[in-house]
């Protein structure tokens, strides 16, 4: 094994590490957000047939097919070349990190609903009934409980953003994935390169499981046995 | 005679074709102690639900202290909305699922609303929660979660939360009904001791002798109104109503 080629190649990957953690970590953030919207619009019927159809479209088709859409099909109107969003939209990083947080947000939404529904009236009764208002019941009863709820199935989905953001690679960006099919077409040595990059998603990957667990122990130690 | 603590008149609420309450009238003052008893369905526990506005009564009115609320076919306005929130920071309400909120301590429960409500000083909060689950007997539980609780602790920390916001009246929402039998007893003991207090209270409840010996007043509630009231003496031993006698007599005979 030519140990020296491998960690040329390994620390080559790993320049591209923070345009990948910078992906996941922002898709992350945003998609969040829109998911707490879209669940937050599911209040009203209109609402709630507006999200259901958002997340029936965006987990409904490849997000390959998403990010070319956005990065190749906008550019197509001319509303959109002339439109002050253009700066952004003409860039590569930006359609990525859009297409990745519009998706993220679509799986997002269902985990959050999943947590909501699981939330005990009894406990949003008794915080109506102490005088707290909308706001503070989802904000110190509902909320604090729907996430513990769905983390375990959240951290899926983190690992999950985590391995597709090696998508936007196909619209030109260098992350680690970008970086490793560049070195690839120029050695031909294509197992070495990828089981190289593969190495890296996998100690984020796990990572990311241990955080989860740590973050899950921490926010609910009366589901595990343990006294505070 | 000074504004009753709680006054509700005229009390309706259906659900749908069933109508659950059926005009009801009733006035609580300072220092009351009235336990509500009927059938399952009779609409006490109904009843008590719309005090805070759990369930928002059709029509009527309901009051407590100054505070008034007259909804309108079932709809509250802003201005209401606000009224039903000073409401229920003046009562405290014990459910019979008890409520706790699972994600908090013991003593994360019982300051939660003095804090986050009532915008009160955390050392101040803490120092008298401490004091109130020490009424209550579980001085020793303060950092337990709710899960690791038997149910008759958690109705008493429950309760311990519901003083902590010094409300001017209680309610109770059958508080023993989820209980194992061997569990009852604690929870009535701490009732008993807040009505020697002279705490106003509202108590739906199934335990009679309880009622009978502990409340100043008994309501009996039957198809959604309230068909007999007076002194517990008079409405367990020589009730007016038909229907009254027959379902005390009963309730006596089976826990003989």
């Amino acid at each position: 094994m030519d140990t020296e080629f491998l960690s040329g190649i390994f620390l080559k990957l790993l320049t591209g590490l923070p345009l990948t953690l910078n992906l996941t970590a922002l898709s992350l953030l945003f998609g969040g957000l829109l998911a707490l919207v879209l669940n937050l619009m599911r209040a009203s019927r209109v609402g709630n047939a507006l999200a259901s159809t958002y997340v029936f479209v965006f987990r409904g088709t490849p997000l390959l097919i998403q990010i070319f859409m956005i990065y190749y099909g906008l550019a197509s109107f001319d509303a959109v070349r002339s439109g002050f969003l253009w700066p952004f939209l003409r860039e590569p990083y930006w359609c990525g990190l859009l297409a990745l947080a519009l998706n993220d947000a679509a799986y997002t939404s269902e985990i959050l609903r999943g947590g909501l529904r699981a939330v005990p009236q009894g406990a949003v009764e008794a915080g109506r009934v102490s005088g707290m208002g909308r706001t503070l019941v989802l904000r110190r009863i509902v909320l604090p409980l729907a996430i513990r709820q769905a983390l375990p199935a959240y951290s899926n989905e983190v690992i999950s953003m985590l391995k597709a953001t090696a998508l936007v690679s196909t619209i030109t960006l260098l992350d680690v994935t970008g970086l490793a099919r560049a070195e690839v077409s120029a050695t031909y040595r294509a197992v070495e390169i990828f089981l190289c990059a593969a190495v890296i998603y996998l100690a984020l990957s796990l990572l990311v499981t241990r955080g989860a667990g740590w973050l899950e122990r921490r926010l609910s130690p009366y589901k595990f046995g343990v006294s505070a | 005679m000074s504004i009753p603590a709680i006054a509700v008149t005229g009390l309706h609420k259906s659900f749908g074709a069933n109508a659950v309450l059926r005009g009801i009238d009733l006035k609580a003052q300072d220092g009351d102690v009235i336990s509500l008893i009927g059938a399952s369905g009779s609409g006490k526990s109904t009843f008590l639900r719309c005090i805070p506005m759990l369930e928002v009564p059709d029509s009527g009115i309901v009051a407590v202290g100054e505070h008034v609320i007259e909804p309108r076919s079932g709809i509250l306005t802003r201005r209401d909305k606000i009224t039903a929130r000073t409401i229920r920071s003046e009562l405290g309400f014990v459910f019979q699922s008890f409520n706790l909120w699972p994600h908090r301590t013991v003593l994360e429960n019982v300051i939660e609303a003095p804090i986050h409500v009532q915008g009160r000083p955390r050392a101040e909060c803490v120092e008298e929660a401490e004091a109130l689950l020490d009424k209550v007997g579980l001085s020793d539980k303060r950092d337990a979660w709710p899960v690791h609780l038997s149910g008759g602790q958690q109705q008493r920390v429950a309760i311990a939360r519901a003083l902590a916001q010094h409300p001017r009246a209680l309610l109770f929402d059958e508080p023993t009904s989820a209980l194992d039998p061997e569990l009852v007893g604690e929870v009535l003991k701490v009732i008993r001791s807040l009505a020697e207090e002279g705490r106003t209270m509202l108590i739906v409840t199934h335990e009679m002798g309880f009622a009978r010996e502990v409340s100043s007043r008994t309501v009996f509630l039957h198809q959604g109104r309230i068909e007999e009231d007076g002194h517990p003496d008079q409405v367990f031993g020589n009730p007016v109503s038909d229907r009254c006698r027959a379902f005390v007599s009963g309730h006596f005979q089976r826990n003989r």
